[in-house]
């Protein structure tokens, strides 16, 4: 227990001014003074592409595009023309479309530049070809790009290391997580 | 962003409640040690987890935490007598035992076995280190001593302290996993704090402020990376280890002790933050003690006499605009425990959570979120015991390593994330 060696004078330290309305202070954090927080809406809806690199993410994406979001678009597959190995996306030389869950075709880049957060979703252990194309093309417009690897009971260590080291260098952050859960959890805390 | 009722059952600890009925699986800090430093000793008032509770050492030096409050007429017991093998309440001389029976009702007959009769609810409560520890739960779950390495090292080489929050729980810890606010709020003490200056680690916290994250789940929890730029296209990482439900440890910098922290409801509106600094190899220095008594690193100073810091809400935390103006300080408070308290405090006692706007390098908060939620319904619906019990699950530590590029920390740094008596912390 600390020790009582200062007169307890002290310890009303008064920095407060003493005109101060009390609700100007730090001392009025209260449960009762956070009613009067202003009850604006303080954002706008983000958009959000989720994109499902192999077919581990794509079953997820066809299960979470069917849950209300306010600005997320579900993209279950890229195809691209012909490009050399491997895909490098100075990649606004590489025509390359994302595949939506209603079958419609639309443009990669198209659709990132209308982006505020890009999510790829992936079973650890792909080899998530994609990665560099859209990560890079993320990269070009400055748009955040998040990556979601899938573990499961039976996932070896080696196979995360495999999808972590081909996605790293693409997004800012990425996430390991079990089960496709953490997907609509994530998707709902960024407001997507 | 959390709708109304998770936030509600992430931040409700009180009996009954999905997470306090999880808290109720751990054992968590209860007192310092040195609170009742020697046998009948004055008795301590706790609360914990919203249950107001008495804890004192008889006789034989055996600790008791019990129901505050006497049976007779609700009197608190923090008034009664600690003497010969229990505490007597003084206004009618019943007296209780460590286990919280009561053990004389000096007004009824003693061979009519009344006192049998009565007994408050009681916690064991045992010391492990600076801490005495309790658990809440019910005794047929009660899991094996916890084995953070803080608590198993010899007491030269560790310090713990502890302070009162005026918030949630969950706000607090939530600061303990959120690695990128260091580059901002702390860059002032990085290199002056004596606990944390003179590592070439810091050099990178501040030359990188725009770290990339790497959330992994452990057994236990979450390990959270955070890798910025180093030299010839290396990573510096800084690791911190998550344990449920709401241990954290603060990545390691130069030859410094590690610490961390136990964020432990005291009330849904009040925390203790418990904080540790420990080596893994060596006693602290006589400085290193001293500085941490004074108040330094992650530890504060107090109002005399009570675990209140010296610099809280009733005063705007001493805020100092001309130290901020200055960048000795980046938010005008002095003290890395205190910088994080003032603003953790001032989102209110419990944040609504519907109001924020989380980006992705929030990963790591929404993900302990997304687990404390799922392991407190996976509780309350099929008994399922939560991560973090297991006692294996506290061999952690955090780490500071430097990387290769194409290197994976939680592969990389495999050891260097287990407690290994004997072994020094990873570091830079």
């Amino acid at each position: 227990m600390p020790q009582k060696t200062t007169s307890l004078l002290v310890l009303a330290l008064p920095s407060l001014r003493s005109d101060a309305m009390q609700s100007e202070s730090a001392r009025f954090t209260t449960r009762n003074e956070s009613r009067f927080r202003v009850d604006y809406p303080n954002s706008t809806a983000r958009s959000v592409k989720v994109i499902a690199l192999d077919e581990t993410g794509r079953r997820l994406v066809d299960q979470i595009a069917l849950l209300p979001w306010a600005r997320a678009t579900f993209f279950t597959s890229l195809s691209h023309e012909q490009s050399p190995v491997p895909l490098r996306a100075e990649s606004h030389a590489v025509r390359a479309w994302l595949n939506d869950i209603a079958g419609q075709t639309k443009s990669l880049i198209e659709e990132i530049e209308t982006a505020d957060v890009v999510v790829m979703i992936v079973g650890a252990g792909s080899t998530a070809d994609a990665a560099p194309l859209i990560g890079e093309a993320c990269q070009l417009r400055n748009v955040t790009a998040v990556g979601l690897v899938l573990q499961d009971e039976e996932t070896t260590d080696e196979a995360i290391e495999r999808t972590l080291r081909k996605m790293r260098q693409f997004v800012t952050m990425l996430v390991v997580a079990s089960g496709g859960e953490y997907a609509e959890a994530m998707l709902t805390a960024l407001r997507a | 962003m959390l709708r109304k009722e998770q936030n509600e059952l992430l931040t409700q600890t009180g009996p009954g409640t999905p997470m306090g009925d999880m808290f109720r699986h751990y054992w968590i800090p209860a007192l310092l040690a040195n609170e009742l430093p020697e046998n009948e000793c004055p008795p301590v008032r706790v609360k914990l987890l919203s249950e107001r509770l008495l804890a004192f050492r008889d006789t034989e030096g055996r600790y008791g935490l019990i129901d505050e409050f006497c049976a007779h007429r609700g009197v608190s017991l923090w008034f009664g007598r600690n003497e010969e093998f229990g505490l007597r309440c003084p206004y009618h001389g019943w007296k209780y035992d460590v286990t919280g029976q009561c053990v004389d009702v000096p007004s009824e007959p003693a061979e009519g076995g009344f006192c049998k009769k009565i007994k408050l609810k009681s916690y064991p409560l045992v010391q492990i280190g600076d801490v005495l520890w309790t658990y809440m739960g019910k005794p047929e779950h009660q899991p094996p001593h916890p084995e953070w390495e803080f608590a198993r090292v010899p007491s030269e080489q560790s310090f713990t302290s502890k302070r009162w929050q005026e918030s949630n729980w969950l706000q607090a810890m939530e600061g303990g996993i959120d690695s990128s606010h260091v580059s901002f709020l702390h860059r002032g003490s990085l290199n002056t704090d004596p606990l944390f200056k003179g590592s070439k680690a810091n050099q990178y916290n501040l030359n990188d402020t725009r770290p990339v994250f790497e959330v992994v789940e452990q057994p236990g929890g979450l390990y959270i990376g955070a890798r910025r730029n180093a030299e010839n296209g290396k990573y510096y990482w800084r690791i911190t280890p998550w344990v449920m439900p709401s241990f954290t440890m603060v990545p390691p910098r130069g030859d410094h002790p590690i610490h961390g922290h136990f964020w432990i409801p005291i009330d849904d509106e009040n925390c203790w933050a418990w904080s540790f600094d420990y080596h893994p190899v060596r006693a602290l220095t006589p400085a290193e003690r001293q500085a941490m008594a004074n108040g330094q690193g992650i530890h504060v100073r107090y109002v005399p006499g009570s675990f209140r810091p010296l610099a809280n809400k009733d005063n705007d935390y001493l805020m100092d605009r001309a130290a901020q103006r200055a960048g000795i300080t980046y938010s005008g408070v002095e003290g890395i425990a205190m910088q994080d308290a003032s603003l953790q405090e001032s989102m209110g006692p419990i944040v609504d959570r519907t109001k924020e706007n989380l980006v992705s390098t929030d990963n790591g908060i929404i993900m302990a979120r997304h687990r404390l939620l799922k392991a407190a319904r996976a509780l309350r619906e099929k008994g399922t015991v939560p991560p973090g019990v297991d006692p294996d699950h506290h061999r952690v530590r955090s780490a500071a390593v430097i990387l290769a590029a194409e290197q994976t920390f939680k592969d990389a740094a495999k050891d260097d994330l287990i407690a290994r008596p004997g072994v020094a912390q990873s570091s830079v």
